[in-house]
């Protein structure tokens, strides 16, 4: 629903460019290893060391699919898109007559490193449009009948570990970080700081500790606040270390950009409707800040929201586009031969494709099937699956021919090393993505 | 009314989960919280010799009152958006200037509204506004203009308590919601769907009582409306409206806006969904088929008149159930208004500029005028993460320090924790909470921070 550029100007929560150019100069090549390569993993370090670690980017909105992995060859795609179809000349090539944005040049540089796998016609039978239902779907895992824990939170349960092992930015936890017995931590964007004393510190630790008769809400609520203090424990020093004069590494920016830049972060994520400048950079710079430190967890989530281009979606989704490309590629580039980063994967997805046809508000309906992007040095780039038919529609809309589980069952067997069937609950083709 | 002990030295006599008997005051601690942004156990002890139906009279009555708590709140400066010609027409450094006083007053705007939920002598019409920006959401970062956020704000203040259906016209016919799902770029030639969808699944019906092909059908009965470029109001044009008739929910012959908007606020799912999303925002998260609301369904499908089912609701003996009790997580907004009403403190006390709680907000996840999605809020857990957790502790101990706590520094250190529980209307602390907040019993800023950060007080 939102407007990242009405948002930018209007909130002025804007970095602006500067801020890319500066993430830019920070993600340079091995920075952060030459800075962090030498020290040892910070005490209590969760995964190995040199582990796989998932980085699940989440657009919340339904990104038009057919305006990012372009048919352009196809003549069905232009004559249905009409004046909201990409000139043909402006589309970066991939290959078999697919493009790119012209807003993603790092990734075409990544597809052509052989670093980013494209997922054709991802999807699930019977959707309905609904933003709500369909990300339900896509963060439970599941569907069909709602359940409310997600695909990556039953793989923590599994994994009988800490909270910490999946990590959300920002101010709340999504769904797909749910499990029935554990929780995926969310971690504030910048430095991790206690108020009060040792005393006051001392007793909200003994607050946390909750009793075993406590209603669940009560009990959930002490939950959170143990997981706080151990996150301060664990990651508190690398947050600090790594930011605490710039947290977001954003310097040479001026002043107002810098606090610009971490408030709109805290907005954009109160839940993941929202856009707002370089939030995606930001929240990527902190994700690698703790990888490379040797201090992470195994799943990363986060998140760029204002993908629901009914109107005016040229401009709109330039703008994410665009953002979404500089981010990824700088953080595929800043792990890229470090040893702590090199097996990370980058995992883009979006609850729903839009229309073939546009709309007369120079925008897209909700549609159906999309693609879905892999991103990191460890990936075999290419296509994956089929791409759907743009003749033989439903309702208007492509159909799905992947099924989104094989993503998942791919990215849980091939990234976080575990068995898929339990998590998922059954079994599906995998892609041979890693 | 009697006060239960929880003396510090002994076993609290628990919460109210532990199926004790609970006082009327007590139980006016739960509606003034659901119903409002709580209330200090004096208050709540003065208010239950009349009696809980008194109180939720008085409450349900505050909804159509003038509120001499917030009304002399000073409502912000806002502009009026510029013509599209104007627009245009502007320099970039006009935009620059634009944009830079849009924001302000956008700040401006929620020290408004924070500062009259704070000021509310009517809790539930201020409550009932917050309940449903979130029923009905629409955006400041695609709105863009304050004063339709003002506007639509309002509407809920002055309408929220009437009958839904006109209210659902007011909403949809009001600039916020017409540009947040571009309704004021849907035309006939090609209908956009954003807004017949949500109508259906999140204003009225709830997902699975209609078909694509009504979605389909009442976006063209949509077409044309849109905010007059001229006169800055809700108007139809005809030359981008389709009165080709449709066939909507069965049935045929269905052209206008208005008629989509009658035959889905009488239709039965309407009659369910309303009161399960208003049951949702005060006692517990239920679904349409719940059987609470097959309590309430046939009332309000008499009336559609808001402030009854509200009293339905109060008055619905399972509001009071250990369900209820134990329900719901404060919304964030709740919890700061709630915090600074305990501690006498208005917005301009916790810090000179607007923004700071602002920073606040976003760092517990709600920041009002700016909902994440056409989907509102999510509830509950939604709000319990360490991140959010952080934020509220660092909010609670800036307050602790700025507040005048003397009636908890005034009391003996044995008294202190009785006294903290007192002043953010807490009946019992759990026997673990008490202990920890009696070590800090000698420090009443560190035990009134720690009181405003228990497990209990942020639950519910």
């Amino acid at each position: 629903m939102s407007d990242p550029i009405g948002r930018r100007a209007f909130l002025g929560l804007a970095a602006g460019a500067g801020a890319l150019g500066a993430l830019g100069a920070v993600f340079g090549p091995h920075a952060w290893d030459a800075l962090f390569g030498g020290a040892g993993p910070a005490a209590g370090a969760m995964g190995a060391d040199d582990g796989a670690r998932l980085v699940l980017v989440t657009l919340y909105g339904g990104n038009d699919g057919l305006n990012t992995v372009i048919p352009y060859e196809d003549p069905a795609y232009a004559a249905a898109r009409g004046s909201l179809a990409l000139d043909p000349s402006s589309v970066l090539p991939l290959a078999d007559g697919f493009g790119l944005h012209p807003g993603m040049p790092g990734f075409q540089r990544l597809w052509e490193a052989k670093e980013l796998a494209v997922v054709h016609g991802v999807g699930f039978a019977d959707p309905n449009y609904s933003h709500f239902e369909s990300m339900d779907i896509w963060q439970s895992g599941v569907p069909g009948t709602p359940v409310a824990t997600g695909w990556l939170g039953r793989w923590l349960d599994g994994t009988r570990s800490s909270p910490l092992r999946a990590i959300a930015l920002g101010p709340t936890v999504p769904t797909l970080l749910s499990g029935a017995r554990v929780q995926g931590a969310a971690i504030p964007v910048g430095p991790l700081v206690l108020p009060g004393d040792g005393t006051e510190q001392a007793l909200f630790g003994a607050l946390a500790r909750g009793e075993g008769t406590d209603p669940v809400w009560v009990a959930r609520s002490a939950s959170a606040d143990r997981v706080l203090l151990e996150l301060h424990e664990r990651l508190g020093p690398v947050l600090e270390r790594t930011g605490a004069s710039d947290p977001l590494h954003l310097a040479g920016l001026g002043t107002a950009a810098r606090q610009g830049a971490s408030t709109s972060l805290a907005i954009a994520n109160g839940g993941g409707g929202q856009a707002g400048a370089d939030v995606l950079a930001v929240q990527l710079s902190v994700v690698a800040n703790l990888i490379l430190a040797g201090s992470g967890a195994d799943v990363y989530s986060i998140e760029l929201g204002g993908f629901d281009t009914h109107a005016d979606q040229e401009r709109v989704q330039s703008a994410l586009l665009s953002q979404l490309d500089t981010a990824v590629t700088a953080f595929v580039d800043a792990l890229s031969g470090t040893r702590r980063g090199s097996r990370t994967v980058v995992v883009v997805y979006t609850e729903f494709g839009r229309r073939l046809g546009a709309n007369a508000s120079g925008g897209t309906d909700h549609g159906w099937a999309n693609v879905a992007f892999v991103a990191g040095p460890s990936v075999r780039g290419g296509f994956y699956g089929e791409p759907p038919s743009l003749t033989n529609l439903s309702e208007g809309n492509t159909v799905y021919t992947t099924d989104f589980r094989s993503l998942y069952a791919s990215v849980l067997s091939q990234v976080l090393g575990t068995d898929p069937k339990p998590v998922l609950e059954g079994s599906f083709p995998q892609l041979t993505l890693v | 009314m009697t006060i239960p002990s929880h003396s510090p030295h002994r076993p609290v006599s628990g919460p109210a989960h532990a199926g004790r008997v609970m006082t009327t005051a007590e139980i006016l601690g739960h509606l003034s919280r659901r119903a409002g942004f709580g209330a200090r156990t004096e208050q709540l002890t003065a208010m239950a010799a009349a009696g809980y139906d008194t109180a939720v009279r008085d409450l349900v009555a505050g909804i159509g009152a003038p509120d001499p708590g917030a009304d002399p709140v000073p409502v912000p400066e806002l502009s009026a958006p510029p013509s599209a010609g104007g627009r245009l027409a502007m320099s970039v450094a006009a935009r620059r200037s634009l944009d830079a006083q849009l924001r302000e007053e956008f700040t401006a705007l929620t020290a408004w509204w924070l500062g009259r939920m704070v000021a509310t002598t009517n809790p539930l019409k201020e409550k009932l506004t917050l309940l449903l920006h979130g029923h009905f959401p629409t955006a400041v970062s695609k709105v863009r203009f304050p004063v339709y956020m003002y506007g639509q704000n309002q509407l809920f203040r002055t309408q929220g308590g009437g009958d839904f259906a006109v209210l659902t016209e007011l909403v949809a016919q009001d600039p916020a919601m017409l540009i947040w799902l571009d309704a004021n770029s849907n035309r006939a030639s090609d209908p956009n769907e954003n807004f017949a969808r949500e109508l259906m699944e999140r204003f009225t019906m709830g997902i699975g009582t209609y078909t694509q092909a009504d979605v389909r059908a009442a976006s063209y009965c949509f077409t044309g409306w849109r905010v007059d470029p001229r006169t800055g109001g809700f108007d139809v044009d005809a030359r981008l409206h389709s009165t080709a008739p449709q066939t909507f929910l069965g049935v045929s012959g269905v052209s206008s806006g208005q008629q989509v908007i009658d035959l889905v606020t009488q239709s039965q799912a309407s009659s369910r969904y309303v009161p399960s999303r208003l049951w949702s925002f005060l006692a517990y998260p239920v679904g349409p088929d719940d059987p609470v609301v097959a309590d309430l369904a046939p009332g309000y499908a008499a009336d559609h008149n808001v402030a009854n089912l509200l009293a339905a609701i109060f008055g619905h003996p399972q509001f009071t159930a250990p369900q209820s009790l134990q329900g719901l997580v404060k919304q964030p907004v709740e919890y700061v208004v709630g915090a600074l009403r305990a501690l006498g403190m208005t917005p301009a006390d916790v810090s000179r500029t607007p923004a700071a709680l602002l920073r606040v907000l976003a760092g517990l996840g709600q920041v009002p005028f700016d909902p994440p999605s056409v989907g509102g809020w999510p509830q509950n857990e939604y709000w319990l993460s360490a991140s959010a957790a952080l934020t509220r502790w660092q909010f609670a101990h800036a307050l602790a320090r700025r507040a005048d706590i003397s009636m908890v520094a005034d009391a003996s250190p044995n008294d202190r924790v009785d006294a903290a529980g007192a002043l953010l209307g807490v009946f019992g602390w759990s026997a673990a909470t008490a202990a920890a907040l009696q070590r800090a019993s000698a420090d009443p800023p560190t035990l009134v921070t720690l009181a405003l950060v228990s497990p209990e007080y942020v639950s519910n």
